[in-house]
């Protein structure tokens, strides 16, 4: 994949749609973001939010439009679906294996060099260090949230999906997330969040944008967005779009 | 940010109100041709069965089941090539209209095999005194229906109807491969064990009086099959609109 | 993916970052889709054999399975019946309910916490997928065949004269097809609502050359016959496999679609 002469933008959802037969679930999106941007996608349940990041990630093919990761089709391409790292509130983790062998697998798959040492690196931070053995079924629903995320950004993505990730987590561990959210924004790493909670979503945001019934309502920078007139307003739009 | 308001897929609901619906009328008006060619045929082959074709020295009166029960077969075998080709084309293109044809070949296709396993322990337990009998050709039939079988159970147990579609589609793709396979095993099967019953509908000599009669019948069946397959699709594609109709509101 | 816009900042994500990691992170993204195709069916096969090497599940229930059919075959058989002249048919019959057991069990893993959409988000080949899940499966059902045949010979007091190597070709062949067709099944039965019942209807029917000529052969080596009678069955099972290796991997995309 060749570097184009301007910087193609690290993520870029042409005309989207995807139909489960007659049934629509994302009915049409179009954006695209910058490296290192940070987009907050907002919306209710059922309007779609993690059909579009299940097709930014190339897990679900969309029906129409093209998804397209730092100019590769992430649908055709492999390579492109490589910087990719999706975090959902499903683990995607093997309940009768170890995290250190959940880490391990999935770096196996990746074709990661230097493996053993890098799942060691990724315990250490995910401060799971001294768990590695045990098998990821007797993990609380924190240990389990930080060893998905460990997984998630374990391949070092350029591109990172997170799926309504506070979802379930108690004070200490949404503070650990929220310090890792920070982490991701370095100026190459682009994420995308989608959640339902508006202060949590506000936080890191640089672009903030509401989907209902599969289309995009809105679609502005952080800064354009006054918290408290944002709430407000996006119950009005939620009502009325619904 | 917001899209021209999106439509479904092409093939879910028509393009132009007044193509599609012509097209479906279309289909219904060669299902009628057909059905009306199919019924004078399948006439002309009761005149032949009982006035042209002469009473089978060895097997008697009974042996006239069997003017049902080959071209029963040749139908149920090429609805199954129908089932095959349109599900190895539905999985490259996914083009619902080809979904539309495979189900309706192979509910046609499934009547006809029952058609054939029903005829076949009839004739034998007359003219043999068995009900069952392993020939190569009729354990081949009796797989291919519970291939169908398959076909239905898969394609209705999934949560996501399109998924179901697809899981179908597998089943008559790997069926269609794999039905060579299990017609050269049968038939080595049987080659093994000394033939207790031989089973030669066409009699000891194959008089050309009986040869033409069963063709008439075959091409009638023939007839009927594509006659009523067409009916049958024109049926899918409203279900699939109304449906599609359905949802948008 | 713009290396310019980058800047002067640190592109790591690690606590322990440094800047040998950060040139690695920049070689990791421009390194071509994920692990070779050999590399990710072995990731894969290893990743079940481990999860199965830790609960051992799927073998106990299929041995303790087989064990108890190779009992009611005891009863069931009529004494005056020399058991010899229908081993390979009970073998075979074993082997055939005993492996689709532990199908739906291969899949069902993957639906816990979701896995499976995890390692589909990786740069995996499809068919690497099958060919990993068909070999994991492939080496737990040779477990419990090597259980089967003894466990029979002693029931049955039967004496095997043939020869065992071909024997072993046999059973190989037979489960690469088996195995092959139930992993593709095996998928497809864990994503509908009746799960693991469909399987023997969906199975069985296409297996039919399987049992055919893997029990022929079975029994004719059973007696002692020699190598020579079976090679058309052998050339025969090679052929299914052959066929169904290739067909199966080849739609199992197919069937992980959403």
């Amino acid at each position: 994949m060749s570097t184009p002469a301007a910087p193609a933008p690290a993520v870029a959802a042409r005309g989207v749609e995807k139909w489960y037969g007659p049934l629509p679930a994302v009915r049409g999106i179009d954006f695209a973001l910058a490296a290192g941007e940070f987009l907050t996608v907002f919306g209710p349940n059922g309007a779609g939010k993690t059909t579009l990041l299940r097709m930014l990630c190339g897990a679900v093919k969309p029906t129409r439009g093209t998804v397209l990761v730092g100019g590769g089709d992430v649908a055709e391409n492999e390579g492109a679906r490589r910087r990719i790292g999706l975090l959902s509130h499903q683990t995607f983790l093997y309940p009768g294996l170890s995290a250190e062998e959940n880490l391990d697998f999935y770096a196996r798959l990746y074709g990661l060099p230097r493996r053993r040492e890098r799942v060691q690196e990724a315990l250490v931070d995910a401060g799971l260090q001294d768990r590695r053995g045990d098998r990821v079924r007797t993990f609380s629903r924190g240990m389990q949230q930080r060893l998905a995320l460990a997984r998630t950004l374990l391949h070092r993505p350029s591109l990172v999906l997170l799926d309504e990730p506070y979802t379930g987590l108690d004070p200490h561990a949404a503070a650990r997330l929220r310090e890792v959210l920070e982490r991701l924004k370095d100026g190459r790493t682009t994420v995308v969040l989608v959640t339902h909670n508006l202060s949590q979503g506000l936080e890191q945001a640089d672009r903030v944008a509401v989907q209902v019934a599969g289309r995009w309502v809105s679609d502005e920078p952080r800064a354009a967005v006054d918290a408290a007139a944002f709430e407000r307003v996006y119950t009005e739009r939620v009502g009325a779009a619904a | 940010m917001e899209t021209t308001t999106a439509s479904p897929p092409a093939g879910y609901v028509p393009s132009g109100v007044g193509s599609s619906s012509d097209s479906l009328a279309g289909t219904r008006r060669w299902a009628v041709v057909l059905g009306l060619l199919a019924v004078a045929t399948v006439l002309a082959g009761l005149y032949m069965v009982f006035f042209y074709a002469p009473t089978e020295a060895t097997m008697g009166i009974v042996q006239r089941i069997f003017y049902v029960h080959v071209p029963s077969a040749w139908t149920a075998f090429m609805a199954f090539g129908v089932v095959a080709l349109c599900s190895a084309g539905y999985l490259w293109l996914r083009d619902p209209r080809l979904d539309a044809i495979a189900v309706s070949a192979a509910e046609l296709g499934v009547v006809f095999t029952t058609i054939v396993l029903l005829t076949g322990p009839l004739w034998g337990k007359i003219a043999w005194g068995a009900w069952w009998v392993w020939e190569p050709r009729l354990t081949l039939t009796l797989l291919l229906w519970f291939i169908y079988v398959g076909y239905f159970m898969v394609r209705g147990a999934t949560e996501n109807p399109e998924r179901g579609k697809r899981f179908a589609a597998i089943v008559g793709v790997v069926g269609a491969v794999d039905m060579p396979l299990i017609h050269m095993s049968v038939q080595w099967w049987r080659s093994q064990h000394p033939q207790a019953v031989i089973l030669r509908p066409e009699g000891a000599q194959a008089d050309p009086a009986i040869v033409q009669t069963v063709l008439v019948w075959v091409l009638g069946f023939t007839l009927l099959f594509f006659s009523l397959l067409l009916f049958r699709y024109a049926m899918e594609r409203l279900s699939q609109r109304a449906h599609a109709l359905r949802v948008a509101h | 993916m713009s290396a310019v816009a980058a800047g002067p900042r640190e592109p790591s994500l690690d606590v322990h970052a440094s800047p040998a990691d950060a040139a690695e992170a920049w070689d990791d993204a421009e390194a071509a889709g994920g692990a070779p195709f050999l590399a990710q069916v072995w990731a894969v096969a290893r990743k079940d054999l481990l999860l199965e090497a830790r609960s051992r599940e799927r073998l106990l229930s299929m041995g303790t399975f087989a064990v108890l059919v190779a009992i009611v075959f005891s009863f069931a058989v009529d004494p005056a019946v020399r058991a010899r002249s229908i081993a390979g048919a009970m073998i075979w019959v074993t082997v055939l309910f005993a492996g689709t057991l532990g199908l739906g069990r291969s899949f069902a893993l993957e639906r816990e916490a979701e896995a499976l959409t995890g390692v589909l988000l990786a740069p995996v080949d499809r068919g690497a997928l099958f060919l990993g899940k068909w070999l994991a499966n492939m080496a737990i059902v040779l477990a419990v065949e090597a259980l089967v045949f003894p466990v029979f010979a002693l029931f049955f007091n039967l004496a095997f004269q043939g020869s065992l190597p071909a024997l072993a070709a046999v059973v190989v062949l037979a489960t690469v097809g088996f195995m092959a067709l139930g992993t593709l099944f095996g998928a497809i039965a864990a994503h509908t609502r009746l799960g693991e019942t469909l399987l023997p209807i969906l199975l069985l029917p296409l297996l039919a050359p399987v049992v055919i000529f893997a029990c022929a052969a079975t029994q004719r080596l059973l007696v002692g016959r020699p190598v020579s009678d079976v090679v058309s069955q052998l050339k025969m099972l090679g052929a299914f496999d052959l066929v169904f290796l290739f067909v199966c991997t080849a739609v199992f995309g197919a069937v992980l679609e959403e």
